[in-house]
């Protein structure tokens, strides 16, 4: 076999993935490439695309380190990147510029790619997205002037003709596991993910308003809920009945959304 | 500007350039006697040569395929010609590898298959020929000698007629060159092909060595892969040892640039290390 032709080959599989999924299922076609089918591991040049694009997100670890420090410690980045860069060229997609945009791309595949039932992958998917967000916020702060002024928080307590809403932004995850203890475990010298417990988590991720630092707050159902519904429209009765209480909110209901007003994360216009 | 200057004999001891290491530098002002500078970030991010105000720079390279049949640009070699004479480096690391091809229709009618990661080329005497051609065509255009890197082996590349080891040897001996030697890609292709490091390293033409390269490896899929967001496994500093029994290199680079986290206190111990194993503690 010509030198020349094995490098061809080879450059041509690694370039476009989608060709290796056709020499699996017509071997011949190499032959007429000059390249013995048998002599040619397929599935090993799958795997080498796969760091090839690896790599190529080196630029993502800077948000991303707790991210690419779990796929490495779980035995996960080959088969992610191999599989990511075989999608990327089934779409005919070329990777994006900015690392913001990449690891973007890079969720998008993940969430239907990711086996839940697998604990490294459920907590994979929460650990990228626990460092997405933070990498958000923390870039739109960068982005804005210092203007923001703390604010007065709402001294009145809520009523059910109370409208909501979120001073500053928030993002809101409802995770498997706390990156957090994750990242714990990731930095001792023989990481045990085992040991890391699952269960239902709810976090928001919030920065109050231009240039200031992001708080991680972890919440319970009902806060949780209650803030992905406060949208500066609806009124504390609309959001009570959404979440499936009475028209009059309860004083449950009320106190948590004083609670959170109370913190300054929520502000009340009346309807 | 800052420049090499290992006429003392004394082993040199460096880092590839990354975030960690302009981190370390800062931090740890006269600890490094270089950075290693990759030719293809000059290229694009011009600025990043300002580091020269503070170390001296070794130039490496991955853009020349001298292991490849597609010979790069006239424009990318007059780009590592004018690195190589603004930097000065000693001289100029390339991968015996490729990262072009040629396409795959007859004739190329598509044209080359450029990669943006260099590949472990065809182990055979038809590749050796190929080295030396390129290698003489490339020499006649640079002040500084150009060194050699092992690539790592991941896979059986058809057509190869010898393991990693004699063809390093047979381009060294055909080609009369320096080598750089990847401790780390010579341990993943041991690994890989069920070869034993201490005894193929012991067949190496260790008195070739000019630069010696440390880096981090893991096993993911059956396979070990270079890794250089984590650090040397031990087996590499006792290879380390073994070259350093029989040879003086004039420079052992860490590579660890993967990762702008990548531990400082890691990062300072291995190197550490490295001064210690070429007598420089």
């Amino acid at each position: 076999m010509r030198a020349g032709r094995v490098h061809s080959v080879i450059a041509a599989g690694l370039e476009d993935p989608r060709l290796l999924a056709r020499w699996r299922h017509e071997p011949e076609l190499l032959r007429g490439c000059g390249v013995d089918p048998a002599a040619l591991d397929l599935e090993a040049l799958w795997k080498f695309a796969g760091l090839s694009a690896k790599v190529k997100h080196n630029g993502l670890r800077a948000d991303l380190p707790l991210t690419f420090r779990l796929m490495n410690v779980a035995g996960l980045e080959i088969e992610v990147f191999a599989s990511y860069a075989a999608a990327r060229a089934d779409d005919g997609r070329r990777y994006a510029e900015t690392p913001a945009a990449r690891a973007a791309d890079l969720s998008d595949f993940l969430k239907d790619w990711l086996d839940f039932g697998r604990r490294e992958h459920a907590m994979l998917w929460d650990v990228l997205r626990y460092e997405m967000a933070l990498a958000r916020l923390r870039r739109a702060a960068a982005a804005e002037a210092e203007t923001e002024t703390q604010g007065p928080r709402s001294a009145v307590a809520p009523n059910g003709k109370s409208v909501p809403g979120v001073r500053g932004e928030v993002i809101l995850h409802e995770m498997r596991c706390d990156p957090r203890a994750v990242a714990e475990t990731l930095w001792e010298k023989t990481p045990r993910l085992g040991d890391v417990p699952l269960g239902a988590h709810y976090f928001c991720f919030w920065r109050r308003g231009a240039g200031t630092e992001v708080h991680i707050l972890q919440l319970d159902e009902l806060g949780f809920y209650l803030l992905s519904l406060a949208d500066g429209r609806r009124t504390a009765a609309r959001i009570s009945r959404a979440l499936g209480g009475g028209a009059r909110p309860a004083k449950g209901f009320l106190a948590a959304l004083g609670e959170l007003a109370e913190f300054g994360i929520l502000t009340f216009d009346a309807s | 500007m800052k420049y090499l200057n290992d006429s003392n004999g004394a082993t040199a001891v460096g880092l590839a350039y990354g975030p960690s290491a302009v981190e370390f530098i800062d931090q740890n002002p006269g600890w490094l006697d270089y950075v290693e500078m990759p030719f293809e970030q000059l290229r694009h991010t011009p600025h990043v040569a300002a580091i020269q105000e503070t170390i001296p720079v070794i130039l490496h390279c991955a853009s020349m395929s001298v292991a490849g049949f597609v010979p790069p640009s006239e424009e990318t070699i007059d780009a590592v010609k004018r690195e190589a004479e603004r930097t000065r480096t000693p001289w100029i690391g390339e991968h015996l590898a490729f990262v072009s091809a040629d396409g795959l229709s007859e004739g190329g009618a598509e044209g080359p298959t450029s990669l943006t990661y260099t590949v472990c080329p065809q182990m055979s005497e038809e590749t050796v020929e190929r080295v030396a051609e390129n290698l003489n065509g490339l020499r006649q255009r640079f002040g500084a000698p150009l060194i050699l890197e092992n690539a790592p082996q991941y896979f059986e590349v058809p057509g190869s007629t010898m393991p990693m080891t004699d063809f390093v040897c047979a381009v060294a001996s055909r080609c009369d060159v320096g080598l750089l030697l990847d401790l780390t890609h010579f341990l993943i292709t041991t690994l890989n092909t069920g070869a034993d490091a201490f005894e193929e390293v012991a067949r190496l033409p260790l008195e070739r060595v000019v630069e010696v390269h440390i880096s981090g490896l893991n096993f993911q899929s059956g396979v070990a892969w270079d890794d250089h967001a984590t650090p040397a496994p031990p087996e590499v500093f006792e290879l380390l040892g073994r070259v350093l029994e029989r040879a003086r290199p004039r420079a052992v680079t860490l590579e660890y640039n993967w990762s702008p986290a990548f531990p400082q206190a890691i990062l300072k111990s291995h190197l550490e290390r490295v001064r210690a194993a070429a007598g420089r503690a």
